[in-house]
C-alpha cells in the first residue's frame, strides 16, 4: 500500500512537471492541460461532497491526462460507491494498453477483479502482469495480498512460492510471506519471514506485532529467540517488545530493547517503551527504559519523566539524582514550574520537608497561589511522616482555607484524634488508597468526636511502621468497644502482612469469639483461610470457608468464599 | 490428582453418613428439594455435582424433563441443603401439595419425571501426564464436584474399562498419529515427550507402532459400548475413532509417524461396517494438510477450508416417548453459541442411518452432537473442544468455570454424566 502511494504521488510530480515543460510550447495545450485539471480536481471536489455520480465523468475525462493515475484512483472510489466498479474494466484495459507497465493500473485491475469475485479473470490479469513484467516482484506482492484478504493464505504463500522461484529471492516479498505463514498458524515461519521484512521495512514494526499476537503460547519462545537472535536489529526488537506486551509481559518487553546498542534509533525504541509504561503505570519498567534514553542523551523532559517514574516507583532518592535542579541552567521559571513539584514531592517523601521548604521559599514568587499551596500541602506530608504534626499543622495553616480544608488536613484531624474534623474532610477527600477506605469505614461505624488511640495507630501506620502500628490498633480495640472487631481486624491484617501470623491468628480467633455478629467476622474468616490454603492446610482452610458460607449467607464476602472454597478443593484451575 | 480422589473419596463416604442419618433421624421440613434448571438457578453446573453425589449417597432423585429447564427433585436432607448452600445451588423447599400440583403438570405437558437410580462409575480416557490444552469434561467433572477415575492405554489393554459404566475420551487421536501436531510442534519439548512415551507405550505392550495400538484401544472402547457402556467423547477423538474402527486392516497413518506412507488406496479399503456414527467418509491423503478426513465440517486448521462459527440448535424430543434423547438436551437455552476443536461438527453426509441428532447449524451441512446404540450401550459425540471458548488454541489457560456456572455449553456434557444413572424405561416408540 505504501510502495502505492508513493507511486501514486510519483506520478502526480511528474505529472505536474511535463505541464510545466509543455507550458510554453503552445497556449491552447497550455489551456487544455489546465482543463484537464480542472476536470480532476473539480471531480474529487464532488466526491468529496459525496457526489459520487457527478464526480464519476469528470475522472473518467482526466484519465488521459497527466493526472491519470489520480484520477483512475479517483474513479476506482467514486464507482465503488455507485456499485459500478465493472465499469472501470473497459478503461482499465485501454490504459494498461497504452502503458502496459504502469503498476497501478495492473494493481486496480487486479482489486476490481477481486472486488467483482472473478477470480479466473484474477488469476488471468495476474499472468499477463508477470508476463509484461517478468522481473518485478510487484504482480507477486499485490496478488498475494489480495489472496490474504480473502483469507486465501495458502494460495497466497504459494504465489510468493512462485514468484521466490521466477524471480531467484524472496526478499521484495517478505511481508507477503509473513503474513500468509501467519494466517496459517505457521507462526515459527511468520516470525522468520517478519525478521526479514523488518530488516528493510521498519514501517512494519506494529503490523508485525499485530499479525503475530495470536501467535499461542507454545510458540511464543521460539517466536522470541527468532527476533532475538544475533546480530542485533532494532526493528526487530521493536516488534517483539511490542508482541511481549500485548501477551502481557511487559517485563519481557523491556528485555527485548534494553541490550540494543546506544544510538538515536534505539534511543526513540526506549522512550517509545517508556512511553506505554507510563500510560500503564509500570513506573520501574519506565523508569528502566528513560535512564537507558538518558545515557544516550540528556534532555531536560527525559530527565524529568526518569525521575517521576523513579518517584511512583518508590524510589524518591533517585528522582532527586535523574533531574537536578542545575539541569535547569538557573531558569528560575523553570524550575519553579517543572522541577520543584517534583522535589518537593521526594523531599516529602524522604522524610526532608525542611529542604522542601527551603526550596519553595527560594521560587516562590515565580509560583501561581494555587501551585503554591498545593506544594505546601505536599510539604505538610513530608512533616506527617517525620512524626512533627505541629509543624504539618502550622504548614497547611499558612496555606489559609484550602489548606485547612484538604485531604491532608482530614489526615492531620484524624491523627490527632480529632474525628469529627477528620469525618467532615476525609469523607469529600479526592484521594483513593486502601488507608483513605479504611479510615472511612472507621468514620462511618465511630460516633464519637475524638479517639486519640485510633488517631494514634494511623499517625504510626502512615510513618511505615506496620508492627507497632498494629499494636496500636490491638489498644485502641480494647479501649473502645463499639468499633472493636474493625479495629482487631486491621491490626490482624498488619501482622499477617509482616508475616507475624501467630498474633493475625490469635486476633481473628478473637473477632469470631467475641465479635461473631460484626462484618468483620466473616472478613476474618476468610482472611483467616486464605492465610491457611497459603500454608498448605487445606483440611482447616475448607472447614473456615464453609462456615463462612453457612454461618453468613448474605454476607458480600460468600461469593469470594466460593471461589477460595473451590480453589482449595481444586474444582477450577489456579489463577496463571 | 490421587490425594485429590482419596480426599473426595472421604467426604463421599461423610456425605453418605450424613444423608443416612438424617433420612432415618430428622424430622425434615419439606418433602423434598426441588433444583430449578431455569434462569433462576445460580449454579447450573454444580446443580449436576449435587444431584449426582446425592444419588451416590442412596438418596432418592427424579429429573424432571423439560420442567423449568430439566430441574432435579432430590430428597430434602440436611446434607444435601448444606452443600447447595455451599456452593451457591439454588434449590426450593416443596411439600406434598405443591409436588402434586409439578407431577400434574408433568403429566399433562412434554415432561417427564425420570428417576435417578445408581451414579455411574465414571472413566476418563487421558495421558497420565499434562499437556498444554485441556478437556472440557474433566474441567466440568472437577468444578461440578464429580468422582472420577483417569485411565489410559495400560489400564485399556489390561481390560479395566469393565470396571466402569462411562468413559470419556479425552482429546486422544486414535489414528495414532498425534493429531498431526508434528506438522507444527515437532520441535517442540510436550510433543517430543508426547511421542516418545506413546512410542514406547506401544512397544511395551507389544504394538510395531503407535497407530497399532491405538487401533486395539479403539476396538476395546467399541467392545466397551456393546457390552452396555456409556461412551461419550469431543473434538478430535470422535472423529479419529471411528477412522481407527474403520481403518482396522489399512494404514492410515501417514509416514512421519509409522514410518510408512498412507496406504494410497486407502479410502477404499476402509471398512465402515465396524463403527459407531459414521460411515463412506474420506481420509486426508495429504501429510501436510491438518485434517484427518471429510467428517468434520469446519476444518479449523485448514485455513483454505476454514468455516466460521455460528450457533446450534438444540432439538426438543418427546421427553415421554424419547426420554434418553431428552435427558441429552436439557438446557436452559436452546440456542447455543459454537465452538471450534481439531472436530467441530459432523457432516451430515457421513452420518449412519439410525443416528440421532441432537444439536444442528440451522442451514449448514453439519451437525454438532449426535447419539446413537450400539451394541447394549450407548455413544454421544459432542464437536468441539471448549463451549466457553471457542477458538482454544494449545498452550491456552483452562477454562474457569466458577467464571461460566450457569454454561448451557458445559450443561451438555454434564447431561451425558447423569443421563446413564436414569432408570431405564423401555422407549414407547
Amino acid at each position: 500500500m505504501r510502495s502505492l502511494r508513493l507511486r501514486s504521488s510519483l506520478a502526480l510530480v511528474v505529472g505536474v512537471a511535463v505541464i510545466a515543460l509543455t507550458g510554453g510550447r503552445s497556449l491552447r495545450a497550455q489551456a487544455a492541460a489546465a482543463g484537464d485539471s480542472m476536470s480532476f480536481y473539480k471531480a474529487l471536489d464532488l466526491e468529496a461532497a459525496g457526489k459520487y455520480k457527478e464526480a464519476a465523468p469528470l475522472f473518467r475525462a482526466a484519465l488521459h491526462t497527466a493526472a491519470g493515475v489520480n484520477a483512475l484512483l479517483g474513479l476506482e472510489r467514486a464507482y465503488a460507491e455507485l456499485g459500478q466498479s465493472d465499469s472501470l474494466l473497459a478503461p482499465l484495459d485501454t490504459l494498461i494498453a497504452s502503458n502496459p507497465g504502469e503498476e497501478t493500473y495492473r494493481t486496480v485491475q487486479l482489486r476490481t477483479l477481486q472486488s467483482l469475485g472473478r477470480d479466473a479473470d484474477l488469476r488471468r490479469a495476474f499472468d499477463a502482469w508477470v508476463r509484461s513484467a517478468p522481473q518485478s516482484s510487484a504482480p507477486y506482492r499485490q496478488y498475494a495480498q489480495l489472496l490474504l484478504q480473502k483469507n486465501q493464505a495458502v494460495a497466497a504463500d504459494s504465489i510468493v512460492r512462485l514468484g521466490e522461484k521466477a524471480l531467484g529471492t524472496a526478499k521484495d516479498m517478505q511481508l507477503e510471506l509473513a503474513q500468509a505463514r501467519a494466517a496459517q498458524g505457521e507462526w515459527v515461519e511468520s516470525a522468520k519471514a517478519w525478521r526479514d521484512a523488518l530488516k528493510t521495512a521498519d514501517y512494519l514494526v506494529q503490523a508485525a506485532a499485530y499479525a503475530l499476537a495470536p501467535t499461542p503460547s507454545a510458540s511464543r519462545q521460539q517466536v522470541r529467540e527468532i527476533f532475538m537472535a544475533m546480530p542485533i536489529d532494532v526493528s526487530s526488537r521493536r516488534a517483539l517488545s511490542e508482541l511481549e506486551m500485548s501477551w502481557g509481559s511487559p517485563g519481557d518487553g523491556w528485555n527485548a530493547l534494553k541490550a540494543l546498542p546506544p544510538d538515536s534509533l534505539a534511543a526513540d525504541a526506549w522512550s517509545e517503551f517508556a512511553k506505554r509504561a507510563e500510560s500503564e503505570d509500570r513506573w520501574t519498567l519506565a523508569r528502566q527504559a528513560l535512564e537507558s534514553a538518558l545515557r544516550w542523551k540528556r534532555t531536560p523532559e527525559l530527565s524529568l519523566r526518569a525521575a517521576t517514574a523513579a518517584v511512583n516507583a518508590g524510589d524518591p532518592g533517585a528522582a532527586l539524582r535523574l533531574a537536578p535542579l542545575s539541569d535547569a541552567h538557573g531558569d528560575s521559571a523553570l524550575i519553579a514550574r517543572s522541577y520543584l513539584p517534583l522535589h518537593a514531592r521526594a523531599l516529602a517523601a524522604l522524610g526532608r520537608p525542611g529542604e522542601a521548604e527551603r526550596l519553595l521559599a527560594a521560587y516562590d514568587r515565580f509560583l501561581t497561589p494555587g501551585a503554591h499551596n498545593t506544594l505546601v500541602r505536599t510539604i505538610a506530608w513530608g512533616w506527617v511522616r517525620t512524626g512533627d504534626m505541629t509543624r504539618a499543622r502550622a504548614a497547611l495553616a499558612a496555606t489559609g482555607a484550602a489548606g485547612d480544608s484538604s485531604d491532608a488536613a482530614g489526615w492531620l484531624a484524624l491523627y490527632e484524634g480529632n474525628m469529627k474534623t477528620a469525618r467532615g474532610l476525609l469523607r469529600g477527600g479526592t484521594e483513593s488508597t486502601p488507608e483513605l477506605a479504611l479510615a472511612l469505614g472507621l468514620i462511618a461505624r465511630f460516633k464519637a468526636d475524638s479517639a486519640p488511640a485510633i488517631g494514634k495507630a494511623f499517625l504510626t501506620l502512615a510513618r511505615g511502621d506496620s508492627t507497632l502500628a498494629a499494636a496500636q490498633f490491638v489498644d485502641a480495640g480494647n479501649a473502645i468497644p463499639a468499633v472493636r472487631s474493625l479495629l482487631l481486624s486491621t491490626a490482624a491484617r498488619l501482622y499477617a502482612a509482616t508475616g507475624n501470623s501467630a498474633r493475625a491468628v490469635a486476633l481473628w480467633t478473637r473477632i469470631l469469639d467475641q465479635d461473631r455478629d460484626t462484618p468483620e467476622a466473616p472478613q476474618a474468616e476468610l482472611e483467616w483461610a486464605r492465610f491457611l490454603r497459603k500454608q498448605g492446610d487445606v483440611t482447616a482452610a475448607t472447614t473456615h470457608l464453609e462456615h463462612l458460607i453457612l454461618t453468613y449467607p448474605s454476607s458480600a464476602l460468600v461469593p469470594q468464599a466460593r471461589r477460595e472454597l473451590e480453589l482449595v478443593k481444586s474444582a477450577i484451575p489456579p489463577s496463571p | 490428582m490421587t490425594a485429590l480422589i482419596r480426599k473426595l473419596s472421604l467426604s463421599r463416604r461423610g456425605f453418605i453418613a450424613v444423608v443416612l442419618a438424617a433420612a432415618l433421624a430428622h424430622p425434615l421440613v419439606a418433602q423434598r428439594l426441588l433444583v430449578p434448571m431455569d434462569d433462576g438457578q445460580q449454579n447450573h453446573l454444580k446443580a449436576y455435582g449435587l444431584t449426582y453425589n446425592a444419588i451416590k449417597a442412596g438418596a432418592s432423585a427424579e429429573w424432571l424433563l423439560n420442567y423449568r429447564g430439566g430441574s432435579f427433585l432430590l430428597a430434602d436432607t440436611p446434607e444435601i441443603r448444606r452443600q447447595a448452600g455451599l456452593a451457591g445451588i439454588t434449590i426450593e423447599p416443596v411439600d406434598n401439595g405443591k409436588l402434586g400440583s409439578i407431577r400434574a403438570e408433568i403429566a399433562s405437558s412434554n415432561m417427564e419425571a425420570v428417576p435417578l437410580e445408581k451414579a455411574p462409575k465414571i472413566a476418563v480416557y487421558r495421558p497420565p501426564d499434562e499437556l498444554p490444552w485441556d478437556d472440557a469434561v474433566t474441567l466440568a467433572l472437577n468444578y461440578a464436584g464429580i468422582e472420577y477415575t483417569s485411565i489410559y492405554d495400560d489400564e485399556v489393554e489390561r481390560g479395566d474399562l469393565s470396571k466402569y459404566d462411562w468413559l470419556h475420551l479425552h482429546h486422544e487421536d486414535f489414528t495414532g498419529q498425534l493429531n498431526k501436531f508434528y506438522l507444527s510442534y515437532r520441535d517442540v519439548p510436550w510433543f517430543i515427550d508426547l511421542l516418545q512415551k506413546n512410542t514406547a507405550t506401544a512397544k511395551r505392550l507389544g504394538f510395531s507402532n503407535m497407530p497399532a495400538l491405538k487401533k486395539d484401544v479403539a476396538d476395546k472402547i467399541r467392545d466397551f459400548v456393546q457390552r452396555g457402556g456409556f461412551l461419550f467423547a469431543m473434538c478430535g477423538a470422535t472423529e479419529t475413532l471411528e477412522l481407527a474402527l474403520a481403518a482396522k486392516n489399512v494404514d492410515i497413518a501417514q509416514s512421519f509417524i509409522d514410518g510408512t506412507p498412507m496406504d494410497p488406496d486407502a479410502d477404499r479399503k476402509m471398512d465402515w461396517s465396524r463403527t459407531l456414527a459414521f460411515r463412506d467418509a474420506h481420509l486426508e491423503q495429504s501429510p501436510f494438510v491438518n485434517s484427518m478426513s471429510d467428517i468434520d465440517g469446519h476444518q479449523v486448521n485448514v485455513p483454505g477450508r476454514r468455516q466460521p462459527l455460528g450457533t446450534f440448535t438444540l432439538f426438543n424430543f418427546s421427553a415421554k416417548f424419547d426420554p434418553v434423547n431428552s435427558m441429552l438436551v436439557q438446557d436452559h437455552r436452546a440456542v447455543i453459541n459454537d465452538f471450534f476443536g481439531v472436530t467441530t461438527s459432523f457432516n451430515k453426509a457421513v452420518l449412519k442411518p439410525g443416528v440421532s441428532v441432537l444439536a444442528s447449524e440451522e442451514g449448514a451441512p453439519w451437525v454438532k452432537y449426535i447419539h446413537g446404540d450400539y451394541g447394549k450401550g450407548t455413544w454421544t459425540y459432542y464437536g468441539g473442544h471448549d463451549p466457553e471458548d471457542p477458538q482454544h488454541s494449545i498452550g491456552n489457560p483452562p477454562t474457569d468455570l466458577s467464571l461460566f456456572k450457569n454454561s448451557p455449553g458445559y450443561r451438555l456434557i454434564l447431561n451425558n454424566v447423569l443421563f446413564p444413572a436414569a432408570k431405564k424405561k423401555p422407549l414407547k416408540t
